[in-house]
């Protein structure tokens, strides 16, 4: 019999197939069209409120006049203390778990864990970090923030770490161990350079993860309305005054927090677009 | 040591015949009821061979008969892996490397290696050379530039990479990689120089000059090259040992197993009715 586009069987199959093409195109869009009315609400919103004031002046009280400063830069310092402490951390999980115990059971125990942690609510993770130090030391304070973050921070390291040093072929490593170069140094002079920009990608998307976290830092760095560098005393952050702004009756607050909710995603989405970048050349062989 | 030898079996181990020319070798590395173990199974048995100084020795056979099983034993590089496991002796220079006592690390500055696929570093083709030499050796910068130079000239890659030493190892084409890979091992200045089927990525022009190459090295180093390619094992090699299901089925005089092999199995293989 020959092949023709009368086949009946054929002729089943192509149109199965288009309506199969139509049904994911279909999703797609459906997908796309929220996120592009989410970003367009944000940006037309958020765009009135942008002038140098947001980025030189403190939250105002409600009616007078102010800007998001203090909520920024607490937001930077937050964000910088978490990925000073979460990514070394994190690293040297990774490395454990893709260079030294590669075939042990504690490295499954460990993923398996680490995997719990990486998809864990983050409001969970601000209520232990406020039973184990705000509720000991009494207060909310910016370090307490600072490490609610940095548990979000590790368990993303750790992953991508892991999955990046296991992507770099084995034959790198029998080739320098050949040349009796010890573990360490293979691990540090040819792993992690074959590596990092993977590694780089990883921390990169783990900044993006918290930079608009809101309920773990509701628990404890909590809120400030003026500007402090003290981390032992409540620090403002950029989610937490949007949090508290957007839903407040007063107009200027509510334009200030649709301000913040969009550096915010500009932010995120700028990280997001650099690890994207940086991923397409996730390891150099 | 011996004078030389020629172990087809185990029983003629301690025998070995002088060869026809009456010349005399010396044992460089000499393997002894090595047994090999992926897991349960067992992927050498009893295999018994000598490399000697200064001679290449080619080892043949099909796919998965145990070629770089047996060379990844000589430098301990199967250490890498759990659940694999030499059982018996590999004597270098008379020492056992295969005791626990042994550094794996002082081992393989010894015993170099060099890989089917091409392996450059993730970096300049000058650290590529550099990197490895630093680690054992404390040199100047001028003194390190000349070992990079010298090891570069000797693996027959110096003309084409000394105006581009900062460039990329990777920038390379696949036999010019392939011979950045023996300079680098070239340059720690190793005794034994293990290549796994170093031809079997590349065109016929870097094949020829990697051969060049081996004839040139083996007037300072000891040779064992792996090869499915029966001319290249007759042309390269001074021994050759033919390898089929993990055990070592005859080794002699390159000039003999590729005219007069004494087992049918060789005869077969070699005359390509199997394999």
């Amino acid at each position: 019999m020959a092949l023709n586009s009368t086949n009946a069987l054929y002729a089943r199959r192509r149109w199965r197939n288009k309506f199969a093409t139509a049904l994911s195109i279909g999703a797609a869009g459906f997908g796309l069209t929220w996120l592009v009315l989410i970003l367009l609400v944000l940006v037309i919103k958020g765009v009135g409120g942008l002038s140098l004031a947001v980025f030189t002046e403190m939250t105002p009280p409600p009616g007078g006049a102010g800007g998001l400063l203090n909520p920024i830069i607490g937001s930077l310092i937050l964000t910088v203390i978490a990925v000073v402490l979460g990514t070394p951390l994190g690293i040297l999980a990774g490395t454990y778990m893709a260079e030294y115990g590669r075939y042990s059971k504690l490295t499954m125990v460990v993923r398996f864990i680490n995997d719990i942690l990486l998809s864990a609510p983050s409001i969970v993770i601000g209520l232990f970090v406020y039973e184990i130090m705000v509720a000991q030391m009494g207060h909310f304070s910016a370090w307490a923030g600072a490490v609610a973050l940095a548990i979000i921070v590790i368990p993303v390291v750790v992953r991508t770490t892991e999955d990046m040093l296991l992507l770099v072929p084995n034959t790198l490593r029998e080739a320098s161990a050949a040349l009796g170069l010890p573990q360490w140094v293979v691990i540090r002079d040819v792993a992690y350079r074959a590596a990092r920009a993977g590694i780089i990608t990883g921390i990169l998307l783990a900044i993006a993860r918290i930079t608009g976290e809101t309920a773990p830092l509701l628990f404890t760095a909590l809120n400030n309305q003026f500007f402090s560098w003290d981390l032992n005393a409540p620090m403002a952050s950029l989610p937490v005054v949007i949090f508290q702004f957007a839903l407040s009756p007063y107009d200027d607050w509510q334009q200030l927090a649709w301000t913040g909710a969009l550096l915010i995603t500009v932010t995120v989405l700028g990280l997001s677009i650099l690890a994207r970048v940086l991923s397409s050349k996730k390891v150099a062989q | 040591m011996t004078s030389l030898a020629i172990h087809t079996e185990v029983k003629e181990q301690a025998s070995a015949p002088a060869t026809e020319t009456g010349e005399k070798f010396e044992e460089k590395v000499s393997v002894r009821n090595l047994n090999f173990f992926y897991g349960d199974f067992r992927g050498l048995a009893d295999v018994n061979v000598n490399l000697y100084k200064n001679k290449v020795t080619a080892f043949i056979g099909p796919s998965g008969c145990g070629k770089s099983t047996l060379l990844r034993v000589l430098n301990r590089i199967y250490d890498l892996y759990p659940n694999q496991r030499a059982e018996g002796e590999v004597l270098l220079d008379g020492e056992n490397i295969l005791s626990p006592a042994q550094d794996v690390n002082l081992l393989r500055a010894k015993v170099g290696m060099v890989f089917q696929k091409p392996t450059p570093f993730p970096m300049t083709i000058y650290e590529n050379i550099a990197f490895g030499v630093r680690l054992y050796e404390k040199l100047s910068k001028s003194e390190l530039d000349g070992r990079v130079e010298v090891a570069l000239q000797r693996s027959a890659i110096w003309d084409e990479v000394k105006d581009k030493l900062d460039a990329s190892g990777l920038s390379l084409s696949g036999g010019q990689q392939q011979r950045l890979c023996i300079a680098r091992t070239v340059a720690i200045r190793p005794e034994v120089i293990l290549l796994d089927e170093p031809c079997s990525a590349l065109d016929p022009i870097s094949t020829a000059k990697i051969e060049e190459l081996i004839d040139v090295l083996k007037k300072d180093y000891t040779i064992a090259i792996v090869t499915h390619n029966m001319q290249q094992a007759a042309r390269t090699s001074d021994y050759t040992a033919f390898m089929y299901l993990g055990e070592l089925v005859e080794f002699d005089e390159t000039s003999k197993i590729f005219t007069n092999p004494k087992e049918q199995r060789t005869q077969d293989y070699i005359t390509g009715r199997f394999g």
